[in-house]
């Protein structure tokens, strides 16, 4: 963070310096309207989950709801999700992050530009219309499917199909690796060209430079950024409530079914259990991720 | 462009994004060109979605729940984040950190939180959505705006304005409005396309949008459908693809080539 902006303002044109309890008031005022922005939109709402997720249909205090929630099919979706998570972060962190790592190198500052906004379109493609165009690719009948026959690659002679479980993480690359590039090329950009320069002059090779100063450097934000994606995956609804339908269990899916009221169940808090138990995971997910940025912003922006 | 033999991973690289990235969108499309009676290419699954008595109808309202939740940005995130980049820094961290959270909480949980805590007046309207998207939106929103802002010298320049014997109002008006101009409306079109796309949210809080009726004629016409998905996707494309290109933020003009 630039040290500059958190000095007070002085000068003529600085508001006035009052007592500092003032100047925490004004500053507490200033950011009030967005708080309570996300209070009655935002943190209410979680709140009034978390609540009713601990109470029986009644409105009694009860944990049955996570009991049921720990057991078949609910923990089963819950570990298919996680799956899916995972192996969608791998999948995507990695060619993400060497593309991010090229353009980031190699591109001129309008190439970023341009590919800082086509990812952050493509990074917020998904549902139907994303399904779409998967199936049009990657479908039976699929051109890339052709594409990929005729350099001899038969994506379908296994038992592969769109709509499952390996499916699904080949959809979610066009979401994630975007997503991906995103995070990332910060960390990239802020591997200073001075700080190869300084390493080569002090006798490193490429090799040395990158065990002892490059990886030490990204690998954190790396993680970080791996985190995000298995967050994205793992919540992920509209894509894969249009790729699969009830193919793959996946703890998403279940709670929008018992919203829907297409599963009858009698446990009318069963969902909320459900939801809360997926933002704990979530945050579990996160916890490293805030740790992580933290100390590499002290670092990344100059 | 020149070609340079020490750039070719990049060409590579970019090479084959282009080719994984486009090769879905341009499937989709040629399937939505196709025309299986007549056995050939043309525009009817286009003209089919365009003649349906509802496309208008959704088109409209998706658009006005989008333009709500931009304006709900403009109002509450613009001021606040010029706020913080003036004199807050010191809770920038802590903004930083909640508008974060949108995007890490799994937006079902949030949904079926909204539809049991906000009040009955709420439930009944559509509007509500715009607020909902508004706040999906905001770690993309604040995101764009912050690193935009942080690009100006704002102190400074209020400091200048000032210091030549400006007026609030008058600094407000001619100084920090054109200075921020660029990134405010980055942020409001980023906005603006994240609602134009909401899925998740609007179905499990059972309204009806665009994005929920492409759903819905997919189940009557696939390749009208798939012609609407294509046309959709594009437009959201060339909306911030345009704003992405053309907005010239004018730090971008004063900024030194980084690296």
């Amino acid at each position: 963070m630039n040290q500059t902006e958190a000095r007070p303002l002085t000068g003529r044109g600085a508001p006035k310096r009052g007592a500092p309890a003032v100047r925490s008031l004004a500053l507490i005022l200033g950011v009030a309207p967005l708080l309570a922005f996300m209070t009655v939109f935002f943190f209410w709402p979680l709140w009034d989950v978390v609540i009713r997720s601990l109470q029986d249909n009644f409105g009694n205090p009860s944990a049955a709801n996570y009991i049921a929630a720990l057991k078949e099919p609910y923990i089963s979706a819950f570990r298919t999700s996680i799956e899916l998570g995972l192996l969608s972060a791998v999948s995507s962190s990695i060619p993400g992050a060497i593309l991010a790592y090229i353009i980031e190198t190699q591109g001129g500052s309008q190439l970023r530009k341009v590919i800082s906004s086509i990812s952050g379109v493509l990074a917020n493609t998904g549902g139907v219309p994303l399904a779409f165009m998967f199936i049009a690719a990657f479908g039976a009948e699929g051109s890339a499917t052709a594409l990929l026959k005729a350099f001899g690659l038969d994506i379908y002679a296994g038992n592969f199909t769109l709509f499952s479980f390996g499916g699904l993480i080949l959809v979610y690359t066009y979401f994630q690796i975007p997503m991906m590039v995103i995070v990332f090329s910060p960390a990239v950009h802020g591997i200073r060209r001075e700080w190869k320069e300084a390493a080569q002059n002090l006798g490193a090779s490429r090799l040395q430079f990158w065990r002892l100063v490059g990886v030490p450097l990204l690998f954190p934000s790396f993680i970080a950024s791996f985190l995000l994606l298995f967050a994205a995956a793992f919540s992920a609804f509209a894509t894969a409530r249009a790729m699969t339908t009830g193919t793959v269990a996946l703890v998403p899916l279940m709670i929008g079914s018992l919203v829907d009221g297409n599963v009858i169940n009698d446990q009318v808090n069963l969902g909320k259990a459900l939801a809360v138990s997926m933002v704990i995971v979530a945050a579990l997910a996160m916890v490293p991720y805030l740790i992580i940025q933290r100390r590499a912003e002290k670092w990344q922006n100059r | 462009m020149k070609f340079k033999l020490a750039k070719f991973p990049l060409y590579l690289a970019i090479t084959l994004a282009a080719v994984f990235f486009l090769l879905p969108l341009g499937s989709a499309a040629e399937y939505a060109l196709r025309e299986p009676l007549k056995k050939t290419y043309g525009l009817d699954n286009f003209t089919w979605f365009m003649t349906q008595p509802d496309f208008g109808h959704y088109v409209g309202i998706s658009f006005g729940l989008s333009l709500g939740a931009a304006l709900v940005t403009l109002v509450l995130l613009v001021p606040t984040v010029i706020w913080l980049n003036l004199g807050g820094a010191r809770l920038r961290r802590f903004v930083e950190f909640i508008t974060l959270l949108p995007l890490v909480i799994p937006v079902v949980a949030l949904a079926i939180g909204a539809q049991t805590s906000l009040p009955d007046f709420a439930q009944t309207q559509e509007g509500v959505l715009s607020f909902m998207y508004a706040v999906l939106a905001l770690p993309y929103a604040y995101r764009t705006l912050d690193i935009g802002l942080r690009a100006v010298p704002l102190n400074t320049i209020v400091e200048a304005a000032r210091g030549l014997g400006a007026g609030w109002f008058r600094t407000i008006l001619q100084v920090v409005v054109p200075v921020v101009r660029g990134p405010v409306i980055s942020s409001l079109f980023m906005t603006l396309a994240l609602s134009l796309g909401e899925f998740t949210l609007t179905s499990l809080m059972h309204w009806d949008t665009f994005t929920t009726w492409v759903t819905t004629i997919s189940q009557q016409n696939i390749l009208g459908a798939i012609a609407l998905s294509v046309f959709s996707l594009v437009a959201v494309f060339v909306l911030l693809l345009v704003i992405g290109l053309f907005i010239k933020t004018p730090s971008s003009q004063a900024q030194p080539e980084d690296k």
